[in-house]
């Protein structure tokens, strides 16, 4: 793939922009509130956009055009059963006791509902985890930026680092939820043109479907069977384990996100935040499936004259991640090449501030405050949470390093991570909906869960793969890694549940005085009956899910 | 002050637009017989100019008159 200096101009003015609000939105980081939690000032739409946007990282979008490519429309599951209904759920539901506690961070409110411990535990892996995935990512980035483009991979690396950097140190939250609705429009501008003129080549979505196996053009029809379908996985495992497990323990408990709808301006903006994020989200599948679906169909039966899409790699599978960056590179001519470049860097760049914004206000209440300097006053909490945002970035610049070293120990630091938060939707829908749940219980029910998760990964193994920790022993073979991934977080979330259940029966539970605002039941509900339907998130929800199952039935 | 950040969304659509329609004008490359970089560049320079009115129209009775929206 080769720049011209059109693109380079383009890229240029996109970190300009970006450097430009951060450097406007500085002067209105007077104190903590405003660098951590944008002053709770968020419209519901940008906070909405925000939410989203943080979750679309560069490897979300080459992943997802990769499985499009390897698997077919299956893949819309991970959007329309594994984030739609949890999406629904966290803004109905959950949302309330979040906002309505005024924790400042996800950890803070399990502190609150529960205990120390807790809290800790929580804070601790989630600091972790968040710093190794924005590393890994940014492996990622540079691993691709070099060799499309030939770019030197320590320099990619040391800019974006830099540019993210920059402007969540000046402007905090508010300046990472700014960017982030501008990536938004970027990753839709950037992105639909190479959806768009791939099905056109193709021939439109009938004649995509021709190209591909029958199975590629069908989201249900064939999960009946694990071994009727490329995933390898049957409908049980896929809606439990990814649909309900998976999916609500990443929308409805993952900080990264969650801060997004704390921020927002009121109670309902905060509620509204999932629902509006979820109707871009639903449509995502077409912006970076279909792509990959059309890559294969390219590969498969290229048009007269042209070359198959994809590179077929040494052991004869075709090279899936280099799906996305292949359609650009045959459909953009110089100008649209460097809008699609800046679409990737701006889904790059929105994940990995959402991973230095959680892990800065993670670090800095939950972990300093709470255990290294506590009662300080607030500006000296505000310099921390800058050198938090200094720190963030180069633990993570090393981690990208340790990936492009060890791949393997990277890879292994994701699957322990797996195990840790598997379980965690079981202790949240406890704590927020069972007012007798426990600190000891949510405690040890999580210690649990992940040592269930761990067990399971330790007693089972994938046909034909080979594993990355040792086995004690098998007992069952699953026939894919997804299959084998669903169902683990399906046994780490029944022994999380029954667990914190169990031992929350036998220790003392709080006062009901110490637990309102914090526990449904216990809480005021707001009323929105009198405001306007698309006000209300009830009415919202119903609105999304049912669009969300109309999609689903088109696609059967 | 607060930003708007539908200034800065529609000034940074409209210069890409404004670029891409120029380069599609000028160079004039197809694919699948579109001028993409100009048909592309139009569309996002009407977006770009949509947030910016939609922010221009907005900004006066956010200063003066709060009861309003």
């Amino acid at each position: 793939m080769k720049l011209a200096s059109i693109d380079i101009v383009l890229i240029l003015i996109y970190c300009a922009f970006v450097l430009a609000i951060g450097f406007l939105l500085r002067r209105q980081m007077v104190g903590s509130a405003e660098f951590f939690m944008a002053g709770r000032s968020i419209p519901a739409w940008m906070a909405g956009l925000a939410f989203l946007s943080a979750n679309l990282g560069a490897q979300e979008m080459i992943g997802m055009a990769a499985s499009g490519a390897k698997y077919g429309i299956l893949t819309s599951h991970f959007y329309w059963v594994g984030a739609i209904p949890a999406m629904a759920f966290v803004g109905v539901f959950m949302m309330p006791f979040y906002y309505g506690s005024r924790a400042r961070s996800v950890p803070e409110y399990l502190k609150l509902r529960f205990d120390e411990k807790t809290r800790g535990f929580n804070a601790l892996t989630f600091a972790v985890m968040t710093v190794f995935s924005s590393g890994i990512s940014m492996y990622a980035m540079g691993a691709l930026l070099a060799l499309l483009l030939g770019w030197n991979i320590h320099a990619c690396i040391a800019v974006s680092a830099a540019v993210v950097l920059l402007y969540i140190a000046l402007g905090g939250l508010t300046s990472a939820i700014y960017n982030e609705v501008l990536q938004f429009f970027l990753i839709v501008f950037g992105f639909m043109p190479v959806a768009y003129l791939g099905l056109r080549d193709a021939g439109g979505w009938s004649g995509l479907a021709a190209r591909v196996p029958e199975t590629f053009v069908h989201s249900w029809s064939y999960l009946g069977r694990a071994d009727a379908n490329p995933m390898g996985v049957e409908w049980f495992g896929m809606v439990m384990g990814l649909g309900f497990v998976l999916s609500f323990g990443y929308w409805c408990t993952d900080f990264l996100v969650v801060q997004r709808a704390m921020a927002a301006d009121s109670m309902n903006a905060a509620r509204r935040t999932p629902l509006i994020a979820a109707v871009p989200k639903m449509l995502f599948p077409f912006l970076v499936i279909v792509p990959g679906i059309v890559a294969l169909g390219l590969t498969l039966h290229p048009n007269p004259g042209a070359a198959p899409l994809l590179p077929t790699l040494a052991d004869g599978s075709y090279d899936y991640n280099m799906a996305l960056p292949l359609m650009m590179s045959r459909y953009y001519p110089a100008g649209l090449l460097g809008l699609g470049l800046t679409a990737l860097l701006a889904s790059f760049m929105s994940e990995m501030a959402g991973n230095v914004t959680a892990f800065n206000t993670v670090w800095t209440f939950d972990i300093y405050q709470s255990y290294i300097r506590p009662r300080q006053n607030d500006a000296h909490y505000l310099w921390m949470g800058r050198m938090a945002t200094v720190f963030g970035v180069l633990v993570s610049m090393a981690t990208a390093y340790a990936a492009m070293r060890f791949n393997n120990i990277m890879d292994m630091l994701q699957l322990v991570f797996s195990f840790v938060n598997a379980p965690l939707f079981a202790t949240f829908l406890l704590g927020m909906f069972w007012k007798r749940t426990t600190g000891h219980g949510a405690f040890w029910g999580l210690v649990a869960g992940t040592g269930a998760a761990a067990l399971h990964y330790e007693l089972t193994n994938v046909m034909g793969a080979s594993s990355l920790l040792p086995k004690i022993a098998v007992m069952y073979s699953y026939p894919s890694d997804m299959a084998q991934n669903f169902w683990g977080a399906i046994v780490a979330w029944t022994t999380c549940f029954v667990a914190t259940g169990a031992i929350s029966l036998v220790t003392a539970a709080k006062a009901d005085s110490d637990l309102r605002g914090l526990v449904f039941g216990l809480t005021e509900r707001s009323t929105d009956r009198e405001r306007a339907w698309h006000h209300r998130p009830a009415v919202l929800a119903a609105v999304v899910l049912t669009l969300t199952l109309a999609l689903n039935i088109v696609f059967w | 002050m607060r930003l708007d950040l539908r200034y800065p969304i529609g000034l940074l659509l409209t210069t890409y637009g404004v670029i891409l329609a120029i380069q599609g004008a000028i160079v004039r490359a197809t694919v699948l017989g579109l001028n993409v970089n100009l048909y592309w560049g139009v569309i996002m320079m009407i977006s770009g100019l949509v947030a910016l009115y939609l922010a221009r129209r907005r900004s006066p009775s956010a200063r003066g008159d709060k009861s309003g929206g």
